[in-house]
């Protein structure tokens, strides 16, 4: 279950960021890493609630930096 | 300006408006102007803008009803249009804000466009146009004698690198403006583009090399680069009936640029940001 997280979250990425997907590393920063601006990282979060269909609050969507942040928060929020 | 007392051109029109982001949104501005002169309207947003955006804000200030649409997704245009039915019947006015490049934004070279970025630039740039428009007449809301407006800029017809494949699509969305005007013209139902000068918004932010874009236009226009205010009030005067003949065509709302050479100022300037260069010739 929590790899399946994992490579829906990694390929969410890969999709909407169009980045290639060893450049989504588990520290890979949205911004700073893989070029996403403010509009991106709103679709990334809408995407995740629509995937995992759970809502993330906006408190918590701030929090969500990294690959490796929003994996550990999905992979908790679903299970 | 939006607080000026208006002149009670609107008084009586419904309407829809696309595109209102923020405050600085060109479309903010138009739907505050047409509130001041008297319209009754809708608002609709792509919903990731309704979540990144304030306009909750613009609704409460202006008491018009949003409704979320991806306009790329003719089932949610579908949907909004039965919406808008219901709230308004048939509707006089309807503004086109909406522009988006992931090219742009993701500072893909043109000559290494990503086409499906691209095919998404003219989706939803351009071609949402035709699609609003579509659904609207197929769910039989648009008022005889109405009014359309989409925003266009002047790289629909020259150049600006930094604007990228958004030049191909200003200048596919001012075709289809002319190729639905004509189509909707015997209902007396008027297509315009209104091409406005760089303007400082969240659209206008996005783009490279924005700041030299618009230093350039301001500097050329005679009388300067007008504002989001300043198109709103020339956008009021398209959906009032005091321009019933005015279809199918680009309206500049530039501060004269699109038709500006050189003046002499400019001239003595350049004579002196140069004069170093012909002295070493
Ligand atoms: N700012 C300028 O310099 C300038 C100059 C000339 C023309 N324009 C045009 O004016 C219009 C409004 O832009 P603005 O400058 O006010 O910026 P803006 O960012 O405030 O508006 C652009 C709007 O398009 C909306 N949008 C994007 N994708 C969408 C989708 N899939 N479905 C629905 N809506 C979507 C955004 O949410 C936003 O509200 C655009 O067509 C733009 O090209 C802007």
């Amino acid at each position: 279950m929590s790899q399946d997280v994992e490579s829906k979250v990694k390929s969410i990425i890969v999709d909407k960021l169009g980045v290639d997907e060893s450049e989504v590393t588990h520290e890979a920063n949205f911004t700073n890493d893989l070029g996403a601006d403010s509009l991106d990282t709103v679709e990334l979060i809408m995407e995740f609630e629509k995937e995992f269909d759970i809502s993330i609050p906006d408190e918590d969507a701030e929090n969500i930096a990294t690959v490796g942040n929003a994996v550990e928060y999905l992979q908790e929020k679903v299970s | 300006m939006a607080d000026q007392q208006g002149y009670g051109l609107l008084k009586g029109k419904k309407g829809l408006i696309f595109g209102a982001l923020d405050e600085r949104s060109i479309a903010w501005r138009i739907a505050l102007a047409c509130k001041r002169e008297g319209a009754e309207f809708s608002l609709s947003n792509a919903p990731v803008a309704l979540r990144f955006g304030d306009l909750d804000e613009l609704s409460e200030e202006t008491g018009a009803e949003v409704f979320p649409c991806d306009v790329t997704n003719e089932d949610e245009i579908e949907e909004l249009m039965q919406n808008v039915k219901e709230e308004h019947g048939k509707i006089d006015f309807m503004l086109h804000a909406i522009g988006m490049s992931p090219n742009v934004r993701k500072k893909q070279d043109y000559k290494e466009l990503n086409y499906q970025w691209m095919q998404q630039t003219m989706d939803i740039s351009a071609i949402s146009l035709h699609k609003v428009i579509r659904y609207a007449d197929e769910a039989d809301i648009l008022a005889d004698g109405g009014s359309i407006v989409a925003l266009s800029y002047i790289g629909a017809h020259r150049i600006f690198s930094k604007y990228s494949d958004m030049n191909d699509a200003k200048a596919l969305l001012e075709s289809i403006a002319r190729n639905y005007g004509s189509r909707l013209a015997d209902r007396g139902i008027r297509v315009n583009t209104v091409s406005q000068a760089p303007t400082r918004t969240s659209a206008g932010k996005g783009i490279k090399g924005f700041d030299g874009m618009y230093t350039f236009a301001d500097k050329i226009a005679p009388m300067g680069n007008p504002t989001a205010d300043e198109c709103a009030d020339y956008c009021v005067t398209l959906f009032s009936d005091l321009t019933r003949k005015v279809t199918m065509q680009n309206l500049y709302h530039d501060g004269g640029f699109v038709t500006s050479g050189i003046d002499e100022q400019m001239i003595n300037d350049l004579a002196k940001i140069y004069a170093d260069d012909e002295g070493d010739e």
